[in-house]
């Protein structure tokens, strides 16, 4: 029985338990087709009213956008929510009696509902391929946006390992999600392609962890960045990703000498 | 070789820390900055050895450093001082190996997951202590057989009665062969019926495998019928530590005689005997056991008296422990040494 096996198990059986919630699929998949049109009937008004802003044709901010939201079907997945619920209920406890790293499990159950929700982007992309027409990147990008996106997930992980584990210190996290859920959309660029913020505030915009989750795989994606460009972005997302899993693992180390259950 | 006590505790201390509350609307808002700490002791030099395969009920009041003794046994909790040691290691130094040789039932909380069938519960606590496939399949089996889980094996957590989620909480904490197993209020809230298979399940694991217990409970009965051995704390010291018999020789020193009159007498006094509660025809009388044996007692009631029934109520466990809890334990009834050390052997 090798080290791997209860993550992998965890794994799948968070796979198997969204997959018992079948009226999400058509919502979700509804819900995403309505935001693409939405966004595309936005853009298409706006750039009739303007020239494309800083370069970005329609058609590629178009796709820019339908990308942006089928990656967000993915990276939405909260695997460490469950940090929130289970210290404000002390069950963390009985987790932290079993022979198993917590981190590890928060992220092995995770990415088996990523790839539950991975399996919604066939559908949805069907569906948003009726509405709009998306650019498809050449080859040697796809790769790029493939680690990127890799990259990104990770960042997106530790991110909200971070917020949630807020929660062993003041129990109540919900404001704090809120607001960094409110920055991160605006300075990830899932709303916006971060080339839209003006001179300096741009370059700090870009600067930040936030760039990693979305920016960088979507701007590989669309052909901003490209050749050798590619490779600085990507090596600052790895520099994030080991920031991010230093702090992570840090504030973890704190955390578990501080349970304090409730009640009992 | 000296045998290793399988869970020792040293001068154990917990001290819980909070920001000192300050009230009102504008207290909330000073509380937040305010750098005063109010410190609640939960548990005060707990020195304390169980060999393996013992049985220990471990009995406290509400807030008296139980739970708080069992966190930091269970290696989720650091301690403020003071070292113990659970099979040779130190809980929250070692949290994951030692979490291998424990298991643990809490009656308030579940460990199955809330929207798997139970089966799957097993299935993944299965690949999370890496039980060999063997093993598993033959305490599952075993499992099901004396807790009847048959009927409600493929049925989500979320689903099972009271009763039927204990019985799957209870084979989830076995199913990998710890060595101890921490019970934290297992009967609560359980019927008859349920709790009896329980004990039942527990009394087995325990004297068929050499499972070392412990179990924390409120319900005395649960206590009496399971082990030998107590261990009361009060306050998050440790008050007593020996067998029950022990503590009820010492504490019972009084037995009732309850005698059921034939006829109606304005009065009943019988020397040596008081009387402690009269209802119609049945009187109560308490005795010194010391004094005279019930036979004694019985003819003195019988001279006097014509009577339809007699019975001895022996001291319970509980109004002891009432005793104990308001009084506080007297060790000059017994010298203290000569409980501390392991009672039971």
């Amino acid at each position: 029985m090798n080290a791997a096996a209860p993550y992998l198990e965890f794994a799948r059986k968070a796979f198997s338990r969204e997959a018992t919630y079948r009226v999400e699929v058509f919502t979700s998949v509804g819900s995403f087709v309505l935001r693409v049109y939405l966004l595309r009937s936005v853009w298409t008004a706006l750039y009739a009213q303007n020239a494309a802003p800083a370069g970005i044709p329609l058609h590629a901010m178009i796709t820019y956008t339908t990308v942006a939201l089928l990656m967000s079907l993915v990276l939405e997945v909260d695997g460490t929510r469950m940090i929130r619920e289970k210290v404000r209920e002390g069950t963390i406890a009985v987790d932290l009696m079993k022979p198993i790293s917590l981190p590890l499990y928060f992220f092995s159950d995770g990415f088996g509902q990523t790839l539950w929700n991975a399996l919604l982007i066939l559908p949805s992309l069907a569906c948003a391929l009726v509405l709009v027409r998306i650019d498809l990147p050449s080859l040697p990008a796809l790769i790029g946006f493939a680690l990127a996106f890799a990259l990104g997930y990770g960042v997106n992980f530790f991110l909200n390992f971070l917020m949630n584990a807020v929660a062993f210190w003041t129990l109540e996290t919900f404001a704090i999600q809120l607001m960094v859920r409110w920055v991160s959309d605006l300075l990830s660029g899932q709303i916006l392609p971060l080339s839209l913020f003006p001179g300096a505030l741009g370059k700090v915009v870009g600067a930040l962890p936030f760039a990693s989750i979305y920016s960088t795989p979507l701007q590989i994606y669309i052909g901003q960045l490209s050749g050798y460009a590619v490779f600085p972005a990507l090596l600052t997302q790895v520099a994030w990703l080991i920031a991010f899993a230093a702090i992570s693992a840090a504030v973890w180390q704190q955390a578990q000498r501080r349970v304090i259950v409730q009640g009992g | 070789m000296v045998v290793m006590p399988i869970i020792q505790t040293r001068q154990l201390r917990k001290v819980f820390r909070s920001v000192r509350r300050i009230p009102g609307a504008l207290g909330a808002v000073r509380t937040l900055f305010s750098r005063d700490y109010v410190d609640r002791v939960a548990v005060e030099g707990m020195t304390l050895s169980i060999e393996e395969g013992e049985l220990v009920g471990y009995i406290g009041p509400n807030g008296a450093g139980k739970s708080t003794t069992i966190k930091m046994l269970t290696g989720i909790l650091v301690p403020t001082s003071g070292d113990a040691t659970v099979a040779g290691l130190v809980p929250w130094q070692q949290r994951q190996r030692n979490a291998r040789n424990i298991g643990v039932v809490f009656g308030q909380r579940s460990q199955l997951y809330w929207d798997l069938p139970l089966i799957e519960s097993f299935e993944l606590l299965r690949a999370i202590y890496g039980a060999s496939a063997d093993r598993y399949r033959q305490n599952l089996d075993h499992f099901t057989e004396i807790l009847e889980m048959h009927e409600f094996l493929n049925t989500p957590v979320r689903q099972l009665s009271l009763g039927q989620r204990m019985r799957g909480d209870f084979a989830a904490a076995m199913l990998h062969d710890p060595r101890i197993v921490y019970l934290d209020e297992p009967t609560i809230g359980l019927d008859v019926v349920a709790k009896e298979a329980i004990r039942n399940f527990v009394s087995e694991v325990n004297r068929e495998r050499g499972t070392t217990i412990v179990l924390t409970t409120h319900d005395l009965s649960d206590v009496e019928r399971l082990s030998r051995r107590i261990v009361l704390i009060d306050h998050g010291s440790l008050v007593y530590d020996g067998t029950i018999e022990r503590l009820k020789d010492q504490y019972g020193t009084h037995r009732t005689l309850v005698v059921r009159l034939a006829e109606a007498y304005p009065e009943v006094k019988v020397d040596g005997a008081e009387v402690v509660g009269r209802d119609g025809d049945v009187v109560r009388l308490r005795f010194d056991r010391g004094a005279f044996g019930a036979d004694q007692l019985i003819r003195r009631v019988t001279e006097s008296y014509c009577v339809t029934d007699v019975s001895i109520e022996e001291p319970d466990l509980e109004s002891i422990i009432r005793r104990i809890y308001i009084e506080g334990y007297e060790p000059t009834l017994t010298p203290r040494a000569e409980i501390l050390p392991h009672a039971v052997s």
